[in-house]
């Protein structure tokens, strides 16, 4: 067995009287591909926020890749993110003025040092090889979304945690998507999916059900 | 270390690129926060340009209304008439850069071939300065040794029926004297001096049977900076025989005028700095509003606090020091039309106008970020990533 990289223990997320997220336990090895699903309201949003360490629990643990999250600062959740997790946005989040190469040569500007070899060659890695000197604007969605997640890959981070990252793609697109993180879970990344599509779940190792804030 | 050092350059580098393509792609928001900063940092350096520049100038200019220092024999010598060596003596006390011009004085009646008048001997050079609002038709007496020409008051010229170039006969009995001089030119003074005629201080001596004395000296001192009760002690500490006494009443108003035009500078200086701080402010802030999902990425992917501090002041003191280099040009420049129309002179550069100009101005710019600033730290990525 692999080892845990991701552990929740008893992750609880409130807002007033509202209890968007009750008590989550969940456990993700090393490799593992797990799509979380669920409804509108289900708590999805909330949970992947809390995973991607940009907001903090009201109650429970969330340890990622030996690190206890839950108790950290701002400053110290922000070393996190850049440490070990690697985002897919649905909207992509691109910076608009840099091109493909420079947005992902600034998640290493953020991360440690640039790279531009580096850089290139993760581009490289989703296709984008002839693209990388181009701006967000003159990208196709489904090439915006790449370069999304060479970003992501570029600092080897513990989890790639993806957002519905086919969500605002053509069929086409998602099957390029989709394709690359299949070869990303070949080669034993492990990823968390928050989608609401179940063909794209049919991919994962396993399925975590969000209903009314709860795993089901 | 080595790969420490190249990794700090790229770092260093990759920060340039962001700053600028960053600035590069809001050109308009830019411009205008430029605009402001310049303009407000113009007006500072015209300001302070003149400011520093109006002491002396003004001072001058005032200067030109006439003699405001006195020099004669002591009252309580009962004499009317002193020794000139005596008297420049006394004037060449007078810190010479604080001396615009001076003149000594002898008075005596002659006659003329249509009557009598009051005879000045005086040293032309020193009287031009004292006078420049003299109308002189013709022209002045240039040469501190000619003995054969005068100038002569234009109610005199006038009884006399004297014009430029006409010859007139000068006359003392006592000493015997008489020589016709050439009418160089008449001064329309608007004073006394309009009914006397004026030859060279030597001159006047050997007419008067006086060479050698004078009865008083005027000058016009640069009261800016000088210390005017101070001379005066010393001057008659030094020559007991000599009364020296400046004209208050010119003197004291000169420096009176320059205090109030210097808070009214300040004051207007003060209000369009505000102005453009606000005026940046706005610009600032909808810089940040339209990048807030930016903020969010960077963050997001991240970035700490001390990294978008960092982004946002340097792209505001890029801004602002771009803007200040170029107010620093305009508002010279704008000193000079401002010289040229109030004061009728230029302004001369002086080095305390750039950290005058350069530290409010870069203080303005970065209180106007603050608030921005802080706009920019608050931004919650799990807030502005979800917003479609």
């Amino acid at each position: 067995m692999e080892k845990i990289v991701l552990e929740t223990k008893g992750l609880t997320k409130r807002f007033g009287s509202v209890v968007p997220l009750d008590s989550i336990d969940m456990q993700i090895r090393k490799g593992e591909w797990v799509a979380i699903m669920g409804p509108s309201g289900s708590g999805k949003t909330t949970l992947l926020n809390l995973l991607a360490c940009l907001d903090t629990p009201t109650q429970g643990q969330y340890i990622l890749d030996g690190v206890d999250t839950s108790t950290l600062s701002e400053r110290e959740r922000a070393v996190v993110r850049r440490e070990k997790v690697g985002l897919v946005f649905q909207q992509f989040h691109l910076v608009p003025y840099l091109t493909a190469l420079e947005n992902v040569m600034l998640a290493q500007y953020y991360h440690s040092m640039v790279d531009r070899d580096e850089a290139g060659e993760v581009l490289e890695r989703v296709g984008l090889g002839h693209r990388i000197g181009h701006l967000p604007s003159q990208l196709s969605g489904g090439e915006q979304q790449r370069v999304c997640i060479a970003r992501a890959l570029i600092n080897q981070p513990a989890i790639i945690l993806a957002d519905e990252p086919t969500g605002n793609l053509d069929e086409a697109n998602e099957e390029i998507i989709l394709c690359i993180f299949r070869e990303l879970h070949a080669e034993g990344r492990t990823i968390i999916l928050v989608t609401h599509n179940p063909e794209l779940a049919d991919f994962s190792d396993r399925v975590v059900r969000l209903h009314h804030g709860r795993v089901v | 270390m080595a790969g420490d050092k190249g990794l700090h350059m790229t770092k260093s580098r990759m920060f340039l690129l962001i700053l600028f393509k960053s600035l590069k792609i809001r050109r308009n928001r830019v411009a205008i926060t430029f605009f402001s900063i310049m303009i407000g940092a113009a007006i500072i350096t015209a300001l302070a340009s003149v400011y520093f520049d109006i002491s002396a100038k003004m001072s001058r200019e005032l200067r030109a209304y006439g003699a405001n220092f006195f020099i004669g024999p002591a009252v309580s010598s009962g004499s009317r008439i002193a020794d000139s060596q005596m008297i420049e003596e006394a004037i060449r006390m007078v810190p010479s850069d604080k001396l615009i011009g001076t003149s000594p004085y002898i008075y005596g009646v002659v006659r003329l071939d249509l009557g009598n008048a009051v005879l000045a001997g005086v040293d032309f050079a020193g009287l031009k300065r004292l006078s420049p609002y003299w109308q002189v038709e013709g022209k002045w007496i240039a040469v501190d040794f000619d003995e054969n020409s005068c100038m002569i008051g234009k109610t005199l010229a006038k009884n006399m029926e004297l014009k430029v170039g006409d010859a007139v006969n000068v006359i003392r009995n006592e000493t015997g004297f008489q020589r016709s001089l050439t009418v160089k030119g008449i001064a329309e003074t608007g004073q006394a001096e309009d009914e006397q005629i004026f030859v060279n201080v030597s001159l006047a001596g050997k007419i008067l049977g006086q060479e050698g004395k004078v009865n008083h000296a005027m000058l016009s001192i640069v009261t800016e900076g000088t210390d005017i009760d101070g001379l005066v002690a010393r001057m008659e500490g030094r020559f007991p025989g000599l009364d020296a006494k400046p004209l208050r009443k010119v003197s004291y108003s000169d420096g009176r005028i320059l205090e109030k035009i210097k808070g009214l500078m300040a004051i207007i200086a003060l209000i369009i700095l505000t102005v453009t701080t606000l005026c940046v402010m706005t610009t600032l802030m909808a810089i940040v509003s339209e990048r807030t999902r930016e903020i969010g990425l960077m963050k997001a992917i991240g970035a700490n606090d001390r990294n978008i501090v960092l982004q946002f002041l340097a792209e505001t003191l890029t801004i602002g020091l771009a803007g200040v280099a170029a107010g620093l040009v305009v508002g010279f420049i704008l000193a000079q039309i401002l010289g040229q129309a109030v004061f009728g002179s230029f302004i001369s550069f002086r080095m305390l106008v750039l950290p005058v100009t350069l530290i409010p101005s870069v203080i303005a710019s970065l209180l106007a970020a603050a608030l921005p600033v802080r706009m920019a730290v608050r931004v919650v990525p799990a807030q502005v990533l979800k917003e479609e």
